[in-house]
């Protein structure tokens, strides 16, 4: 036994949570030579839990789907001041101080949210199919509306029975795809422009997001076939679900009011 | 850089007050078990792959490292310790008196997509498992046994066990006679709470609309009322059952006055085909992914030749020790306080080690200065 406090029946037959004796044990030499740990340590790690307090933290993905997520928000009674915003912080409040939204890169809203460094988060399904986080997804908020689709020059052949060049953004999805067909593909990870792909012969076809169309048109590419349809979501962490069940319910049920409001007058 | 000093990603290495912290939680939890009368029991980190294919199911057990064995079979790091235990108290344990009560600390090693947060192939778990007891006392005890280990590390107060009854899911499936494909889908869809996609599922796989109509994933989670808003609308007698049976627990719950603790969730639908009913999940303030998770698995030991209740748990020991090191008032990295340092008297290095026996006998702390130390 190395020490009085280690020792488990010790700890057991104690009131004093572990938590105590955890900090008599290793801040405190039995035989009173080290010195206390001064509490100014303490600042050396974040002393904010994010989990314990009420506010809730939402990452917004940067870009068309904030401004959009914003208009949704402000509809639903979460008003975000111009000023806050025009001030480019990393995080701003909302008027009410119930909410601290953060903006990010679309890509990495799951990665926030998945990790509960924020609650809750705005992001396309896209994303989320694409980053296979492990959130839950409450709300189809109807908003930034696209589909994902198989796009590929006019008049090319509709099978191919070799391999299938793909061109995309989205490996992950474009492989469960074709996967799913059973078409052996290449798929070739580009980071923008996708529709150059198969102009300049790098790729047969394309998987990418489509709002109009007319990128594609530009490019003599057609929609051969729409994966899936894609729309912006309330992403929640799920151990905020249940810590902050009543901010996170609260959030939910004033977006869903003004979802459904659109839809049906739609 | 050398390739040597590379780590295997999701892998780490624990020391100093960090070190000291997760095994000062994991003595924690292996006395609070012993105070329930659990027995420890170390289980083999090698066994058969078939074990945890059998024991986890096949979609859990492939995230297993796997090698061969000398002759051929398939052999698993442990990605689990629940199967192993079941096995043993089906067989090596086969003559012994039920219920049988057996906790553990290990590490379980399991491969896993890099992109998820909270990234270890390499985790520690503390858990128990109570073999041979059926029915809503057995459920209870290892309730209760996870709420003591939380109350000891002081997270009472930031602690939330969301319960749940598999049989509430099962029922529904089996309503809405939903093949294998299906089912899964409609637990993807739960589990992720996805509001919209349940409507549309549940309006393609009924004719009437009307329960589907009402289904607000929301509403699932909450306190006992959630309990009456379900039986507004499940009617069919094996979910009803199971919702008895969270009725009943939670009335328990409130007399023993820790309802502050609990929530009922039925959209906790994950490890469907392991438990057969009840299910929890511990969330803690400060983390960002569950910490615990426990159930019942009645099913579980007829793999190995005897069918017997049973239920069980385990607590995440990297994620508590996470947790509970950023709110201890010390830095990570800071070590061991040292012992007053015993220096050599003039070549004499008998005296000297006389003197640290000493001091050890007296059970106190030392330090021996080195020759080239500073």
């Amino acid at each position: 036994m190395k020490s009085e406090n280690l020792n488990p029946n010790n700890v057991n037959s104690r009131n004093e949570s572990l938590m105590d004796s955890m900090n008599d044990s290793v801040v405190d030499g039995e035989d009173g030579l080290s010195e206390r740990a001064s509490s100014s340590t303490r600042a050396a790690r974040p002393s904010s839990f994010h989990n314990t307090s009420h506010v809730l933290t939402v990452a917004l993905s940067k870009g068309r789907m904030q401004d959009e997520a914003l208009t949704l928000l402000g509809r639903a009674g979460v008003e975000v001041s111009g000023e806050a915003l025009a001030s480019r912080r990393l995080a701003v409040e909302d008027v009410a101080g119930c909410y601290r939204f953060v903006f990010v890169k679309p890509a990495d809203v799951p990665v926030y949210v998945e990790h509960g460094i924020a609650d809750c988060g705005v992001v396309g399904r896209d994303v989320l199919l694409e980053s296979e986080a492990d959130v839950l997804q409450p709300l189809d908020l109807g908003i930034s509306r696209c589909r994902i689709v198989v796009a590929a020059p006019d008049g090319a052949a509709a099978h191919v029975y070799g391999m299938l060049h793909v061109a995309t953004k989205y490996p992950r999805i474009a492989a469960a795809h074709f996967g799913a067909r059973g078409v052996p593909v290449e798929i070739i990870q580009l980071s923008g422009s996708v529709e150059l792909a198969p102009v300049l012969g790098l790729a047969d076809c394309i998987v990418d997001l489509v709002e109009t169309g007319r990128t594609l048109a530009d490019n003599g590419l057609r929609v051969v076939e729409t994966i899936t349809e894609s729309t912006g979501r309330l992403v929640v962490n799920r151990a905020s679900y249940q810590l902050k069940a009543v901010a996170v319910a609260r959030l939910i049920k004033a977006l869903r009011e003004v979802t459904t409001a659109v839809e049906s007058k739609a | 850089m050398n390739s040597l000093s590379e780590i295997p990603g999701g892998m780490r290495y624990y020391f100093g007050a960090e070190a000291r912290l997760q095994r000062l939680i994991e003595d924690g939890c292996m006395a609070v078990f012993d105070g329930w009368s659990y027995e420890e029991i170390a289980t083999p980190l090698l066994d058969y792959y078939a074990l945890f294919e059998r024991g986890m199911g096949h979609q859990e057990a492939q995230r297993a490292f796997r090698f061969t064995d000398a002759d051929g079979r398939l052999l698993a790091l442990r990605p689990d310790v629940t199967s192993s235990v079941a096995r043993a108290a089906a067989t090596l344990f086969a003559g012994r008196t039920r219920p049988l009560r057996f906790c553990y600390a290990a590490s379980v090693f399991r491969q896993r997509s890099r992109s998820h947060a909270e990234w270890r192939r390499e985790s520690r778990q503390a858990g128990c498992e109570l073999v041979g007891a059926g029915g809503r006392a057995a459920d209870i005890e290892t309730l209760l046994i996870a709420v003591e280990v939380l109350e000891r590390l002081g997270l009472r107060s930031e602690t939330r066990i969301t319960l749940n009854n598999v049989e509430v899911f099962n029922g529904l499936s089996e309503k809405l006679a939903l093949d294998t494909g299906a089912r899964e889908e409609m637990r993807r869809i739960i589990d992720t709470r996805d509001d919209s996609a349940l409507q549309e599922f549940i309006r393609h796989h009924t004719e009437q609309t009307a329960p589907g109509g009402e289904w607000g994933l929301a509403r699932l989670a909450g306190q006992r009322e959630v309990i009456d808003e379900a039986r507004r609308l499940i009617f069919n007698s094996r979910s009803r059952a199971a919702l008895d049976a969270l009725d009943e627990l939670w009335g328990v719950i409130e007399q023993l006055e820790l309802t502050d603790l609990f929530e009922i969730d039925l959209g906790d639908v994950s490890g469907l085909d392991y438990y057969t009913g009840l299910v929890f999940k511990v969330y803690v303030a400060g983390a960002g992914s569950r910490v615990g998770s426990g159930g019942r698995y009645d099913d579980l030991t007829v793999n190995f030749g005897r069918r017997e209740p049973a239920v069980g748990f385990v607590l995440e020991l990297d994620a508590l020790t996470e947790v509970l090191m950023r709110r201890a008032t010390m830095e990570p990295a800071q070590t061991h306080p040292s012992g007053a340092p015993i220096v050599e008297p003039d070549g004499d290095a008998a005296g000297l080690f006389r003197e640290a026996r000493q001091r050890r006998a007296a059970n106190s702390r030392v330090r021996i200065k080195q020759r080239d130390e500073g």
